[in-house]
């Protein structure tokens, strides 16, 4: 049984391969295949919108989950790719809002390095501090940013945003979309599933535990977090880049302290300590707010109260209780109870 | 006597506000060598190491390691550079497993900080086993190094040191919260690496069984300065050792 070999190699591990076994894989693989098989279009939406905020949410938590440091202003790379990749569009786009394969492929591919650049200039200054003072940093660049966007009118359309971003044809119908995104945020998470396996993440993971202590094994800790701190910029910009062209439009709340707050929610609803956690996190986010607008207007009123629930009970997101009963059913012993909800102590 | 020095600190201070708590103090150290630093608390001997490892910037002289001068250096050159320290409380990486602790810090060793593709399981593993190994600590693998045993705990910071293919291995109490049974353990792999490897040791103890058995060279600090310095068998006889801090310990 894949699961009981797992569990068993990664018991003492921190980090768990929770819903990487083959078999759970392949469900999820075959459902994410087949969601548009049903009918309706609505569930291809909202397929699309738990992809692409999942691989935003999962850019926030290689600060998170595996540096240790929790930043409030991510959605700045977001959004920072999000217009990178529409302005890129409108320059392209012809006099009836046409856009040909290869341009528009290139203009989502933009978001990358200018959010990376964008994470490097705000990182500078952030990987300096650690803590409160490193989430409070974070918080003020992404104002800023938001404002920049608010006041540009000139370049960035300001409050109106800009509309008008349809994808070339083919791509234009939600399920051809859904399937684009999906290879783009499968192909991009192998990828981070790569580099969360690599020496780099066991850095990270040093930062996390005892930046103090890292530096006299030989880590360079500014160094280090810079680096983490673009690779989750350029992903979170990637994320921002499938973002516009899926919604037709862009505007400055993508670069808002909520749009951030959602990565942070996402991310502790689903597990910050699982690779996968702000992937799910996103598809209980985004499924909720999907279904239950259709029978409460008091969205933020019932969202507040699941995200209270989940603090309060489920305090390792929903993959640390699975995990839990899987290992209590496979007869594990649980570990020791007090380290497992907590995620900082 | 060897004559290669490995370490030469010259005329080195550091002030804490008022407090002068490193004066002029000139110290050498031989490749090869075994050397212990006694004193009372607040003699100033955990500054020497921070001083050394680069936590603090001294306010003037002059720190020469391998022949190089380190002491603007930050902390994690001079651990590349190949001088890593275990600390007096343990300072590990809690929520990851003993061996995960190690091959972190061997792959740091190996500059591997900023490899983003390989994998870390396949990289710097069989020096961590090897490390593990010669620590003791291969049967707690797998046990998250915050649920080790105090003295498991103090011996993966060990392994940590020697995780950085230390020249010069600086220790600050090793043996301390350690049973006499742990402790006799620690000290022989602390001879071993010294007299099978050649690695240069230096370390702070309290117990003076242990410095008087395991040191070559014992240095006395009192009040950040150098009081004496000698053999086990100079210091033990000398008057001012005997008034200033040996006296009380016995």
């Amino acid at each position: 049984m894949a699961w009981d070999a797992k569990a068993k190699r990664q018991s003492g591990g921190f980090y768990s391969t929770l819903g990487l076994s083959r078999l759970f894989l392949g469900c999820l693989g075959l459902v994410l295949l087949l969601l548009p098989v049903f009918p309706g279009e609505f569930q291809v939406v909202v397929g699309a919108e738990i992809l692409i905020m999942g691989l935003f949410a999962t850019s926030f938590n290689l600060l998170y989950g595996y540096m240790g440091e929790i930043s409030f202003g991510h959605s700045a790379f977001f959004g920072l790719g999000a217009y990178t990749t529409a302005l890129f569009m409108r320059a392209f786009q012809g006099p009836t809002g046409e856009i040909g394969y290869v341009p528009f492929l290139f203009s989502v591919f933009m978001s990358i390095p200018v959010s990376a650049l964008g994470a490097l200039i705000v990182g500078f200054f952030c990987v300096r501090l650690t803590g409160i003072y490193f989430a409070m940093l974070s918080l003020a660049f992404g104002e800023l940013l938001y404002y920049i966007v608010f006041s540009w009118y000139s370049f960035t359309k300001g409050d109106d945003g800009i509309q008008g971003l349809m994808p070339p044809h083919y791509l234009q119908g939600y399920t051809h979309y859904y399937y684009f995104a999906l290879i783009v945020v499968a192909v991009t998470l192998v990828l981070l599933w790569r580099v969360t396996n690599s020496p780099f993440s066991y850095v990270l993971r040093m930062l996390r535990e005892n930046k103090n202590r890292a530096a006299f094994v030989g880590v360079n800790v500014r160094t280090c977090m810079l680096v983490n701190f673009v690779v989750a910029g350029a992903f979170a910009g990637l994320a921002g880049g499938l973002w516009g062209p899926f919604q037709r439009s862009v505007s400055p709340t993508l670069l808002g302290s909520m749009q951030s707050a959602t990565a942070v929610f996402m991310t502790l609803m689903g597990g910050p300590r699982f690779f996968i956690g702000p992937l799910v996190g996103s598809a209980i986010y985004t499924a909720l707010n999907a279904y239950l607008t259709r029978f409460t207007v008091y969205w933020p009123l019932t969202i507040g109260s699941i995200i209270l629930i989940f603090v309060l009970f489920l305090p390792g997101g929903i993959l640390s209780a699975v995990q839990g009963w899987i290992r209590a059913s496979l007869g594990h012993r649980p570990k020791s109870p007090a380290r497992m909800p907590a995620m900082r102590e | 006597m060897p004559d290669n020095k490995i370490l030469e600190v010259i005329g080195l201070n550091k002030r804490f506000g008022g407090q002068h708590v490193t004066k002029d103090l000139d110290f050498h150290l031989y490749e090869g060598d075994q050397a212990a630093i006694i004193g009372p608390n607040g003699a100033g001997k955990t500054t020497f190491f921070n001083l050394l490892t680069g936590r603090h910037r001294a306010d003037s002289g002059r720190v020469l390691f391998d022949g190089r001068e380190i002491v603007h250096l930050p902390s994690h050159l001079i651990a590349r550079a190949g001088m890593t320290r275990a600390f007096q409380v343990s300072n590990i990486f809690p929520r990851l497993t003993a061996l995960e602790n190690v091959r972190s810090a061997v792959q740091a060793q190996m500059g591997r900080t900023l490899d983003l593709f390989s994998r870390a399981d396949r990289v710097g593993a069989a020096e961590a086993d090897e490390i593990l190994r010669l620590c003791r600590l291969e049967q707690e693998q797998n046990t998250l190094a915050g649920e080790l045993s105090q003295g498991d705990k103090k011996k993966l910071e060990l392994a940590l040191a020697l995780a950085g293919k230390p020249k010069l291995l600086l220790l600050d109490e090793p043996t301390a919260g350690m049973s006499p049974e742990e402790t006799r353990e620690t000290m022989a792999l602390i001879d071993h690496l010294n007299q099978a490897l050649g690695l240069t040791v230096l370390f702070t103890e309290h117990d003076m069984g242990v410095v008087f058995n395991h040191a070559r060279r014992v240095t006395l600090l009192h009040r950040g300065e150098k009081i004496v310095e000698g053999s086990p068998q100079e210091v033990r006889e000398n008057e001012t050792a005997q008034r200033i801090y040996l006296g009380e310990q016995q």
